[in-house]
């Protein structure tokens, strides 16, 4: 680790939703890590790991159960209300559906401006002219100003959103799934402008997504969550060439995009059963009822989350000394060729 | 730069006035309610004007048959009916809107926040509201009028009173719906108060309903109205109101007992033309429920 | 019963609690809205100053609110509801001899708008968009809109001043002249009943067409079952959930609807005691009235709540 100020940091952070009068959902439970100024951070999980509730979390929009999250170096929920609110207009978001996040009966042109409304501190005109820039910026003509969210397709409507962050100049842009909902054709575009945008205003990115292949494109260092843990963390190269955990090994077997060829696995491991339910996850390590090395140990004890090479993490018991990415049949799983 | 244009192919949203013309022509019941309803506002707003007498001017006349000087004969006062019937249509008016907006300025606030804010104060909240709505309604009405004092603007709060637990249910509802939406969830990392939130996107996205069934309650209201003033808890004499006119007419019906159609088809056609928007409305807002009703 | 269904049965008790007592709040507290002194506005415009103590203490209204609510609340438990300011009788013995009027038109109404409203409802339903759906969903708006104590008023003066089929006012107690009291009891019920009859028809007709326009009753459709049959074993079953809440709706209405209906027919029942007693600010019957009225819907909505949970499996579960 550098010596410099993580922007965004979770320590043991986690979100916990009551469901019933006995069941707690633990949809983060106990994640630590830093992202640093000017990088791409990926978190990668299947549908159901608890990366979206993490992603809420680290703009304030679900407060930590326990734990806390990090805004350099302070803890957000340390402020006032009032302050919080000034606060985390630096601590930016964009959803996965771009329907959904802008009102309905809202033209474009104020929904770009809504953030310089909040804030209020230049004249109208101004805000205008502002917003007008930020559409410009990220490819949008100004005749979209006057226009409703349902005339638009859903490239232009993520569009709108980011340049709706833009106005705020914020350093950080968490991206959940910012590009899942859209047109294989249009997610490129997107993923380009926010390179170019990330080049250009200095941001800081956090990329939630289940897409291997947008990190790979796009992130400096990835984290790999399953049922609300991380269960590896390390720079993109290594943790997608290198992996140190089954469940890494089996997601990146089973991505068939483009990879660069030297991170290509040769043979597919398929992922067996289901994923487990997240309000009773397995005993131990969590990840076990699906791995195909699971041992006893697994389900007696839980593997620590450790610094097996440095700067590359992972929670496995047998991390570093299983023969993944290249290894012959070993139990349960199947191999495809 | 990458991030090529798509040619705009959307089409422009009509204008207010075309959307507005586009609905009247589609549904011809709404747009004959709507032309009385307009009718029925111009003669309240001209009733010195356009009725013949003074609607509370008596004479010898008394209970005289229709013909050219009163149109709809006289009553046991001698006094002119259609000149009591169009002086009575601005009382049915300020009546039905009084009630509907001390029900909306009650229930709106009140069921925004318990649905906004949720927890312990939307879990009272709920209580009240079904504690309130399991009071049969006139009666909790002429109980809140004998309270207040009779009196047409007293027995019209207490009508807007006894409307508001229901208007409260209906847009907490809503609420829960619409704080639940991705926008909201944004504007908040924009550091918007919850109070600009509920107002620029809350009530716009979640009042749909609530005028639907406010446009319906006018109607309820107008039929409130109607009873309180038959049962003489509701306009004071001398001034006319529809309801009151019923009660007279019934008093002799016997000798005259044409007097007493009249003010009710009044009521009635009124009841109905608020129904009818109301119905429209709801096919109009919520395309969802078009056949349902 | 299973053990289940006495638990839910139990809870749904427990729960009636916190109404009552609220409603209980909102009845006392209608004496808080009386603008000024209370004592003095129930007194009148001539009352001496010794009136006015007299009617303060005996009100309370010389205590602190909350003290006055609990004394009025342990008298209403004990079924004590105070006595009438102007006849000085118990309100309670006063409400119960004028309700079995009230109840027998509103029952009677009830009754009518469930034996003429269900088969309207099924009728328009079967036959959506035709010309007889179109006749019966007029009727059925009509019904919303008409004033029922007008349409009360036309009654008595087509079948009881013109046919003279029945009397025209008052009423006869059910146990002493059943046939009597029935024949009192028809034309307010008939009145009372058309917002009834419309609600029901308007309700069970969307419920229907929904449960016709579904993808399994599609499918009964291509095994060969007639619409009769299908509309008997499938929709009814479904529909009648939604009856029973319009139901218990409709009786709540007809409660306070009764009250004009009452005027018209010059009924003593307990719509023409609140009007009587509100007009002289006679505030304990009021109070009185609002009160057992309030309690017979809760008890109501509570058998409805009840039957509703052990017809519908799903509700349990909650």
């Amino acid at each position: 680790m550098t010596a410099q100020q993580p922007l965004v940091a979770t320590r043991d952070l986690g979100v916990h939703f009551r469901l019933s009068r006995n069941t707690v959902l633990k949809a983060v439970d106990r994640v630590s890590f830093d992202v640093l100024p000017g990088e791409t951070f990926g978190i990668i999980g299947e549908s159901g790991s608890g990366k979206t509730t993490l992603g809420r979390a680290l703009v304030c929009l679900e407060a930590p159960s326990a734990g806390q999250v990090l805004h350099q170096g302070r803890d957000p929920y340390a402020l006032s209300r009032r302050q919080l609110r000034q606060h985390r207009r630096n601590y930016q978001v964009v959803f996965q559906d771009p329907n959904a996040a802008l009102d309905p009966r809202m033209t474009i042109l104020r929904s770009v401006r809504e953030p310089l409304d909040v804030a209020a501190t230049m004249p109208r005109a101004q805000r205008d002219e502002v917003a007008m820039q930020a559409m410009e910026r990220v490819g949008l003509s100004p005749d979209f100003a006057a226009r409703y969210p349902h005339e638009l397709s859903g490239g232009q409507k993520q569009r709108v959103c980011i340049a709706r962050v833009l106005t705020l100049r914020p350093s950080v842009i968490v991206c959940d799934e910012a590009v899942a909902a859209l047109d294989v054709s249009i997610q490129a575009d997107i993923l380009n402008l926010l390179a170019d945008l990330q080049r250009e205003f200095g941001l800081t990115y956090i990329f939630i997504t289940h897409n291997l292949g947008v990190v790979g494109h796009i992130s400096d260092r990835v984290a790999v969550m399953y049922l609300g843990r991380l269960v590896e963390m390390g720079e993109t190269e290594a943790v997608l060439a290198r992996p140190l955990h089954p469940y890494t090994d089996a997601l990146l077997s089973a991505e068939p995009v483009a990879l660069p060829s030297h991170m290509r696995t040769s043979q597919r491991v398929i992922l067996s059963g289901e994923l487990p339910s997240p309000v009773s996850p397995p005993s131990g390590c969590r990840f076990r009822t699906r791995c195909r090395f699971a041992q006893d140990l697994c389900a007696a004890k839980e593997p620590e989350w450790s610094e097996v090479e440095p700067g590359h993490w992972a929670a496995c018991h047998f991390a570093g000394t299983l023969p993944v990415t290249s290894s012959p049949v070993h139990g349960v799983a199947e191999v495809v060729a | 730069m990458s991030a090529a244009l798509q040619p705009v192919r959307a089409v422009r949203r009509p204008s207010a006035s075309r959307r507005f013309l586009s609905w009247l022509r589609s549904d011809l019941r709404a747009a004959v309610s709507l032309a009385y309803l307009l009718v029925l506002f111009s003669l309240s707003v001209f009733a010195d004007v356009l009725a013949p007498h003074s609607p509370i001017a008596q004479s010898m006349d008394m209970l005289a048959p229709p013909d050219a000087a009163h149109w709809l004969g006289t009553d046991d006062l001698g006094r002119d009916v259609f000149s009591r019937l169009i002086h009575g249509a601005p009382m049915t008016l300020y009546a039905s809107f009084l009630a509907v907006g001390v029900g909306t300025l009650i229930g709106l606030p009140v069921g925004i926040m318990a649905g906004y804010l949720g927890g312990w104060v939307d879990g009272l909240t709920g209580r009240i509201i079904d504690a309130l709505l399991s009071f049969p309604s006139i009666v909790l009405a002429i109980a809140v009028t004998g309270a207040l004092g009779i009196g047409l603007t007293n027995s019209m709060i207490a009508v807007g009173i006894v409307f508001s637990p229901g208007l409260a249910r209906l847009i907490r509802v809503q609420t829960i719906v619409v704080k639940n939406d991705l926008y909201v969830d944004a504007a908040r990392t924009f550091g918007m108060s919850p109070l600009r939130i509920v107002w620029r996107h809350i009530l716009p996205n979640a009042i749909q309903p609530f005028i639907v069934q406010v446009t319906l309650l006018l109607a309820t209201a107008l039929l409130a109205e109607a009873s309180l003033s038959f049962l003489g808890l509701g306009v004071q004499p001398p001034q006319p109101s529809w309801g009151q006119m019923l009660a007279r007419s019934y008093g002799y019906m016997e000798i005259s007992p044409e007097q007493m159609y009249a003010p009710g088809l009044a009521i009635l056609f009124t009841a109905l033309a608020f129904n009818a928007l109301g119905e429209s409305l709801r096919a109009v807002l919520d395309p969802t429920r078009r056949r349902s009703d | 019963m299973n053990r289940r269904q006495l638990l839910l049965i139990g809870s749904r008790l427990l729960q009636v609690v916190p109404v009552v007592i609220l409603a209980t709040v909102a009845i006392f507290g209608l004496l808080q809205l009386v603008p000024g002194d209370p004592a003095a506005v129930i007194a009148g415009e001539y009352a001496t100053a010794e009136r006015i103590a007299d009617i303060r203490r005996m009100l309370g209204l010389d205590r602190p609110v909350w003290e006055q609510y609990v004394v009025w609340l342990g008298h209403a438990v004990q079924g004590d509801l105070s006595a009438s300011l102007i006849t000085g009788q118990p309100v309670l013995d006063e409400v119960l001899r004028r309700l079995p009027n009230t109840l027998l038109i509103t029952v009677l109404a009830l009754v009518l708008a469930v034996l003429i409203g269900v088969p309207l409802g099924i009728l328009a339903a079967t036959r959506v968009d035709r010309p007889t759906d179109r006749i019966v969903t007029t009727i059925a708006s009509l019904g919303v809109a008409v004033p029922n104590f007008w349409l009360g008023m036309i009654l008595v003066g087509f079948f009881a001043l013109g046919l003279g089929w029945f009397p025209t006012t008052g009423a006869a107690s059910l146990t002493q002249d059943p046939l009597r009291a029935l024949s009192h009891a028809a034309l307010p019920a008939l009145a009372l009943a058309t917002g009834g009859i419309a609600e029901i028809t308007r309700q069970l007709r969307s419920a229907l067409i929904e449960v016709l326009s579904s993808q399994y009753v599609r499918t009964l459709h291509a095994k060969g079952l007639s619409n009769a049959r299908i509309l008997w074993q499938h929709g009814l079953k479904n529909v009648s959930l939604t009856l029973l809440t319009v139901v218990g709706l409709v009786f709540n209405r007809a409660l306070g609807a009764t009250v004009a209906i009452e005027a018209v027919f010059a009924i003593p029942g307990t719509g023409s005691l609140v009007v009587a007693s509100a007009t002289n600010k006679d505030f304990p019957v009021v109070q009185g009235v609002v009160f057992v009225l309030v309690l017979i819907v809760i008890g109501l909505n509570l058998m409805i709540d009840l039957l509703y949970s052990l017809l519908d499996p799903r509700v349990n579960r909650r």
